[in-house]
């Protein structure tokens, strides 16, 4: 792994642990903030990686594309399983998910877990909403570090 | 080759983590009596070296060897010092550790965020990959 990687591993692990903080006022983790920053990055970066694309026309492709190119380019490597009911639920499963693997390879710290999965949902989420494609993104992790982006895309009326 | 135990140490002496395979003879005092102990006996034996050495020492104190035991031991440049204790018989374990270093204390205690450095290391995952990494030389060794 390069250095530029571990800076960015290390800047996350920093602003959820600030984000967090912050917010602990109240009982209940509060992550929309860092939520919302993945949004901004997500939405900003599909910009910037799909300026020479060729146009796509299906939501299958385009989580297809979000699967492949968009995840190596950010984790360096492709979602493991991409799964859905073709009713606009999809299911990117990540087995070595990049914020997960140095924590734990089974249950302990199960409970803190999903704080390092919120940036990544607001990625996904920021993403398909400059394709066009308004959703929810919500997290899943039963055994890290295996962690599921449920994405649930609302119709348009 | 047999490994028998290992100490990992803070900057400031704190015991951050200690695991044990083939120890026959306990010291009959607690943990952190021990760890205490031995920590202390290594700052002693290390400002010695430097004191007594005829020459600029460049790495310092490296291991010492008993008729029954060797320790080795090897400091990062951030201070944290890794104890480890096998039977004389065991050549290289500059370079073991050194990779222990690398490969295990830093990926899985350092970029672990959930590991708070200074605080003994709870984390499930460190402990597996030290035990199968000390294992797996103990096998090479042989």
């Amino acid at each position: 792994m390069s250095a530029e990687d571990v800076l960015f591993d290390m800047l996350h692990a920093e602003i959820v642990s600030y984000m967090v903080s912050k917010d602990s006022k109240t009982e209940d983790e509060d992550l929309s903030m860092l939520e919302h920053l993945g949004y901004s990055c997500g939405w900003r970066l599909i910009e910037r990686i799909t300026k020479e694309l060729p146009r796509y026309k299906e939501e299958l492709e385009i989580l297809k594309f979000i699967c492949t190119d968009f995840w190596s380019c950010v984790y360096k490597k492709q979602v493991d399983n991409l799964r859905t009911n073709h009713q606009g639920v999809y299911v990117l499963q990540d087995n070595e998910f990049r914020f997960l693997n140095k924590l734990s390879n089974g249950t302990q710290y199960l409970k803190e877990a999903p704080k390092y999965a919120t940036f990544t949902s607001g990625l996904i989420r920021g993403a398909l909403e400059n394709f066009g494609i308004a959703s929810i993104v919500t997290v899943e992790i039963n055994r890290m570090p295996s962690c599921k982006f449920h994405v649930h895309v609302q119709q348009s009326s | 080759m047999t490994i028998y135990n290992i100490y990992i140490f803070d900057r400031l002496g704190t015991l951050l983590y200690y695991m044990e395979w083939n120890r026959q003879k306990q010291s009959g005092m607690s943990k952190e009596e021990e760890a205490k102990l031995m920590y202390g006996m290594l700052f002693s034996i290390k400002s010695f070296v430097s004191k007594i050495s005829p020459h600029d020492p460049k790495q310092g104190l490296l291991c010492y060897k008993t008729n029954k035991y060797a320790l080795h031991y090897y400091e990062s440049l951030t201070g944290i010092k890794f104890i480890l204790n096998t039977d004389i018989s065991v050549k290289n374990v500059r370079d073991l550790l050194q990779q222990l270093y690398k490969d295990i204390f830093v990926e899985y205690v350092v970029k672990n965020t959930e590991c708070e450095m200074g605080q003994p290391i709870v984390s499930e995952l460190f402990q597996n990959k030290l035990d199968q990494f000390i294992k797996q030389q103990q096998k090479i060794l042989q």
